[in-house]
């Protein structure tokens, strides 16, 4: 009796804990943003940001130029998701029950752009104005899927 | 008054409660007297032999106001046992642990609804910016805004002033 109580309890701990190993991926994008007669479809992983990138930045066209798709497992991951100029560097500093917290530099070239501290939240994408390329605008995408 | 029949009479006479007139006519009615009067000491032979050997005793008013009361008392405390022995299985100990149990469940079912469905500390789940710089040397007068989407649940890092680029950079 005793011992069937315990494991109903623990399995109903276990059941509302989320797993503290569970594997995540984030997906950092370089994109483009630039109006066109013709826009292109907005790439998948930009899907759900759509209108918000559109109302933000006065843009109909996003293009992926570098992307990355890494899963985190332990937290502390760093990765790079380049194009033929620009890259950006992520390098995780450690997970909590809500995200990750990041550190991130654009590169241009080899060139530092931009760095910045960042806490990633699993159900809050992270976008960064970059800078101005032609007519467009470079921004910068992180999501956690 | 009303006519006996024949099965009532037959039995008064077995009984010997046939008296005078009435007894004379019945007795004069039988068809066989020899097996009649035969059939009368056996009847009277029965019941002298249940007597002895049942020991049936007459209760009085009191005895069997008393039997009854008994048989009452013994009923009852007859099914109290039987109520007692269906509610064996719910012992002290079960029903604590059944209470312990019941409880971490609705606290852990609490905490879990709780933890999904509060509104008042929703800026937890939207990302956040630290802090963010920018190259001086390629952005002199670059500005820096943070703001947060709530609606989408964006959060935007806002740059302004970076130096631009040709469009051969918007390469893959």
């Amino acid at each position: 009796m005793r011992v069937s109580v315990l494991t109903v309890v623990a399995a109903l701990i276990m059941a509302v804990t989320p797993p503290a190993g569970a594997a995540e991926k984030v997906w950092s994008g370089l994109v483009m943003a630039e109006n066109s007669d013709n826009p292109h479809s907005i790439p998948t992983e930009l899907g759900s940001l759509e209108k918000t990138l559109k109302e933000l930045f006065g843009y109909n066209q996003f293009e992926v130029i570098g992307e990355s798709n890494k899963t985190l497992k332990s937290g502390d991951e760093d990765w790079l998701a380049s194009s033929k100029y620009f890259s950006l560097h992520v390098d995780a500093r450690g997970m909590s029950a809500n995200g990750y917290e990041l550190n991130l530099k654009l590169f241009q070239d080899k060139q530092l752009l931009l760095e910045t501290e960042t806490k990633l939240s699993k159900r809050s994408p992270l976008v960064i104005k970059g800078p101005q390329v032609g007519s467009g605008q470079l921004l910068l995408v992180l999501v956690v899927q | 008054m009303f006519m006996k029949t024949f099965e009532e009479k037959w039995t008064a006479w077995l009984d010997g409660q046939l008296t005078g007139k009435e007894l004379v006519e019945f007795e004069d009615s039988l068809p066989d007297r020899a097996a009649a009067e035969a059939e009368k000491r056996d009847a009277k032979k029965l019941g002298s032999l249940l007597k002895q050997e049942l020991g049936v005793s007459t209760f009085t008013n009191a005895e069997f106001f008393s039997h009854q009361l008994n048989e009452r008392i013994a009923a009852d405390e007859a099914a109290e046992d039987r109520h007692v022995t269906r509610s064996t299985w719910w012992s002290l100990p079960r029903l604590a642990w059944a209470g312990a149990a019941s409880l971490a469940m609705f606290v852990l079912f609490t905490v879990a609804l709780m933890r999904d469905k509060n509104p008042a500390d929703q800026s937890q789940y939207l990302s956040q910016i630290l802090n963010a710089r920018v190259d001086p040397a390629l952005g002199p007068n670059a500005t820096i805004t943070m703001f947060e989407s709530k609606e989408a649940r964006v959060t935007v890092l806002w740059t302004e002033g970076l130096q631009s680029l040709p469009s051969d950079f918007a390469a893959k």
